[in-house]
């Protein structure tokens, strides 16, 4: 599996560098590569690396963030018909400081971008990043003078659920995908241990995953009866 | 206190006695009566006139005592103006009178090169916003108010985004990019400066903290930003902030056809659904000359009911959680689910089912909906009654909320108040009575009042409103007309797809309707409803076009949070959330 390395770079930003700051570049699984050196350390990592990434992605705590209509079905996601807290993702935080992920919950507007730049930063690493509906991800149906066309444009996003709004069950389906995504990364064990670069697996797209047998729905059901 | 508004009889006979005793005082300073479809006497005043008309409009003769709407028009592209005063912006004052049930439209034209008008915060507080907003859009300055800046966009913009010389889309721009130095540079400029606002840091021998409630924060609903000058627990005032939820609606009206803009209605109050889109079909079909058919009033009636119940749930849960209670919120989007299971099978959508068309809705009821509705009529009002037992009769919400923020009938119509917050003050004012549309005039309900104005009586008068949407759902369910769902009518959009196959006439003519859209006669419209905040209108001139030429979205949370400042002064900080939580607003609602 491919990797995308992050690393805390020491260098002070400079006035015109923008956002996102950290540079990033494509590698090779790091545990792998260890395997050829030792099959022991190699193995003993892996399992370090898995157990402490199942206790992430069942721990995830939500930033109590929400932007728009998103944030109306985020909200029914964690009530109880959707029960989010099957998942391990209930404990909602009113601080940046406490939360393990964002979701942008609507429309990234021009006047609302450098206030969601701040509440991002204010969040501890490990952190990441859901960019909810049509509007967080590309503008959506929202062209228009007064909003940023995707929050992508400054901000690092794992993963997009698409939909206008998207219903509480994709939300939790991209919940679940970010929690693969955080099964598969290789983060620094300690601050004193190894590597100090972050390594985010490139999870497959599931627009090409599904495709096959997406197009092999051919009808529709009618409207007319319930 | 209890008051009484004129029944809808009353509107409309005769000759209007305030355009004539407007000409009789002011005689050639009315400068025209312009004849529209608004259903109310539209009169261009000139500008040295402006304040002495509306002052006299409000005085007790003629009792216009609310400022309903407040904004303007760039006229310099339009084409069908034959009679109208020379204007190239003209900005427009919408009175509304509760006692006389009336209403009336003053324009007053400014050429471009003289943008100034004198302000009128001190006869309408609520001018206040709305000047601001005209300021901020067409550049349009007011002598004499008391604060004019920026109110929806970034202190750092440039332009006036509804002129119609300014860029419309985000693409048209370079992409956006946030650099440090940009996000210092627009961080400092949200700063609070008290001395701006006439506030002082210092007292006797305290400072004051300025505290920001915002522009992310729990109980804010939303981003809105409310900056707090506290001595202690207390709000010595307070000045709203907002803006942050800016989606350009109006100016995206003018580049979407009549037909395809109605998706964007469902997110302005993105919690009222269809609800949204029934002044906008309404106010076209006025301009089109569609009657549409009962069946179809029905069918919009009752699904505009169903969203004002999972709407006031959704304000019911929020409202509650605010004053600290976790579970209710729990069991009010159980009953959301509930609502939108029949709501998702009859438009096939949950929040924005965009699901009206102009002169009808898109498809018809479909086989088995009264199963569905009947179970959510069961299942809703013992429910409700638990409400009220549990958490409105709770000795904590009861002490948290009674004669908290509590306002006057008198006050809230000064400051623009429309909807349950109106009427939690005890006047009736209810448009579903008082000028029906959509054949509410058919239905049996009643409207429930509050006695104190206060934030329990903004709570516990929507669990009444429910009660009452459920009846109304009764009815439709009762009695839906057969029929068709669409009118018969050239501008029908979609046109009905039985005529489209006949031959290649009737088919380049539904090609045209569905891809151009439909092209309606240059005139003016207006429809007002009572959506689920307050009242709603779209305000729409078309200058016959596929497109409107301007929308004016009047929205009733808007002015519900101007009057924060002026009810929260001398208050703790814990009224206020307890006060955010009773207004029952969106922030789409706000900014559009």
């Amino acid at each position: 599996m491919a990797y995308t390395l992050t690393r805390a770079t020491d260098a002070i930003a400079t006035e015109d560098s923008r956002y996102p700051l950290n540079e990033q570049r494509r590698v090779e699984d790091p545990v792998k590569q260890q395997i050829h050196r030792n099959v022991f350390t190699g193995k003993l990592e892996e399992v370090l690396h898995s157990a402490v990434n199942w206790g992430r992605k069942n721990s995830l705590w939500p930033y109590n963030f929400g932007l728009s209509c998103c944030y109306v079905e985020m909200t029914t996601a964690f009530t109880a018909p959707h029960d989010i807290a099957r998942f391990g993702a209930e404990v909602i935080r009113a601080s940046p400081r406490q939360a393990d992920f964002m979701v942008i919950a609507g429309t990234c507007f021009l006047k609302m971008a450098p206030v969601i730049q701040q509440l991002y930063d204010q969040m501890l690493e490990p952190k990441w990043v859901i960019s909810m509906g049509s509007c967080a991800n590309s503008g959506g149906m929202y062209d228009i003078y007064s909003v940023v066309q995707g929050v992508d444009k400054f901000l690092p996003v794992d993963v997009y659920i698409p939909g206008c709004p998207p219903r509480p069950e994709a939300f939790l389906h991209g919940l679940q995908l970010l929690q693969d995504s955080i099964q598969e990364e290789r983060r620094p064990l300690s601050w004193v241990v190894g590597d100090q670069g972050v390594y985010r697996a490139e999870m497959p797209s599931q627009r090409e995953k599904h495709r096959e047998q997406r197009i092999q729905a051919t009808e529709l059901r009618t409207p007319d009866s319930i | 206190m209890s008051v009484a508004t004129p029944s809808p009889d009353t509107l409309k006979t005769g000759p209007d006695s305030t355009v004539e005793a407007l000409r009789q005082r002011f005689e050639e300073k009315i400068v025209l009566e312009q004849a529209t479809l608004t259903g109310w006497p539209v009169l261009w005043v000139a500008r040295d006139t402006l304040t002495e008309v509306l002052a006299f409009l409000r005085d007790k003769s003629q009792a216009f005592e609310m400022l309903y709407d407040l904004s303007a028009i760039d006229e310099r592209l339009r084409s069908h103006r034959r009679g109208l005063p020379v204007s190239d912006f003209t900005v427009f004052y919408h009175l509304l009178s509760v006692s006389r049930n009336r209403d009336i439209i003053l324009k007053v034209a400014l050429s471009e090169d003289d943008l100034a008008l004198p302000s009128i915060v001190p006869l309408y507080p609520n001018a206040n916003w709305y000047e601001r907003e005209v300021w901020d859009m067409f550049g349009i300055t007011f002598q004499g108010h008391p604060h004019l800046s920026r109110i929806l966009m970034p202190p750092t913009w440039h332009g006036h985004p509804l002129r119609k010389d300014h860029h419309a889309r985000a693409t048209e721009f370079d992409p956006y990019t946030l650099t440090v130095e940009g996000q210092d540079r627009e961080q400092q400029a949200l700063k609070f400066d008290p001395e701006a606002w006439g506030m002082r840091r210092r007292h006797d021998d305290s400072e004051f903290m300025f505290l920001n409630l915002g522009p992310n924060h729990p109980s804010a609903h939303g981003a809105f930003r409310l900056v707090l000058q506290l001595d202690g627990e207390e709000i010595i005032d307070c000045v709203p902030d907002i803006g942050y939820h800016h989606r350009g609606a109006e100016k995206m009206a003018e580049r979407q056809s009549w037909h395809s803009f109605i998706p964007y209605t469902d997110r302005i109050d993105y919690t009222g659904g269809v609800m949204n889109n029934l002044p906008y079909v309404l106010a076209v079909e006025k301009l089109a000359g569609i009657t549409v058919t009962k069946r179809a009033e029905t069918i919009r009636v009752m699904m505009a009911e169903m969203f004002r119940i999972t709407s006031h749930l959704l304000f019911l849960g929020t409202y509650l959680q605010d004053l600290g209670a976790m579970t209710p919120v729990f069991f009010t989007f159980t009953d959301r689910q509930k609502g939108y299971e029949v709501i998702e099978a009859i438009t096939g959508f949950r929040m924005h089912p965009a699901w009206y068309r102009i002169g009808g809705v898109a498809h018809d009821l479909p086989k088995g909906w009264e199963k569905l509705v009947k179970g959510f009529l069961d299942w809703m009002p013992k429910r409700l009654r638990e409400y009220e037992r549990a958490m409105m009769e709770n000795a904590i919400v009861r002490e948290r909320t009674r004669h908290i923020a509590a306002h006057d009938t008198t006050e809230a119509l000064a400051w623009g108040i429309t909807g349950p917050n109106l009427r939690a003050t005890g006047l009736d004012f209810d448009l579903r009575k008082q000028r029906p549309y959509s054949g509410y005039e058919n239905f049996d309900f009643e409207i429930p009042i509050g006695h104190n104005g206060d934030a329990f009586d903004r709570g516990q008068i929507r669990i009444e409103e429910m009660r009452q949407s459920l009846r109304i759902i009764q009815q439709c369910l009762d009695h839906m007309p057969a029929g068709d769902y669409k009118a018969d009518h050239p501008l029908t959009t979609p046109p009905p797809r039985e005529r489209m196959l006949q031959h290649i006439e009737t088919l380049i003519t539904h090609f045209l309707q569905v891809s151009w859209g439909p092209v309606l006669k240059p005139n003016e419209s207006m429809q007002m409803i009572e959506a689920t905040k307050g009242i709603n209108s779209y305000y729409l001139t078309s200058d016959g076009n596929t497109m409107s030429y301007r929308t004016r979205i009047r929205t009733p949370s808007f002015p519900h949070l101007q009057h924060i400042p002026a009810l929260m002064r001398g208050g703790f900080v814990p009224d206020l959330i307890a006060h955010l939580g009773s207004i029952d607003f969106v922030m789409a609602d706000v900014d559009r």
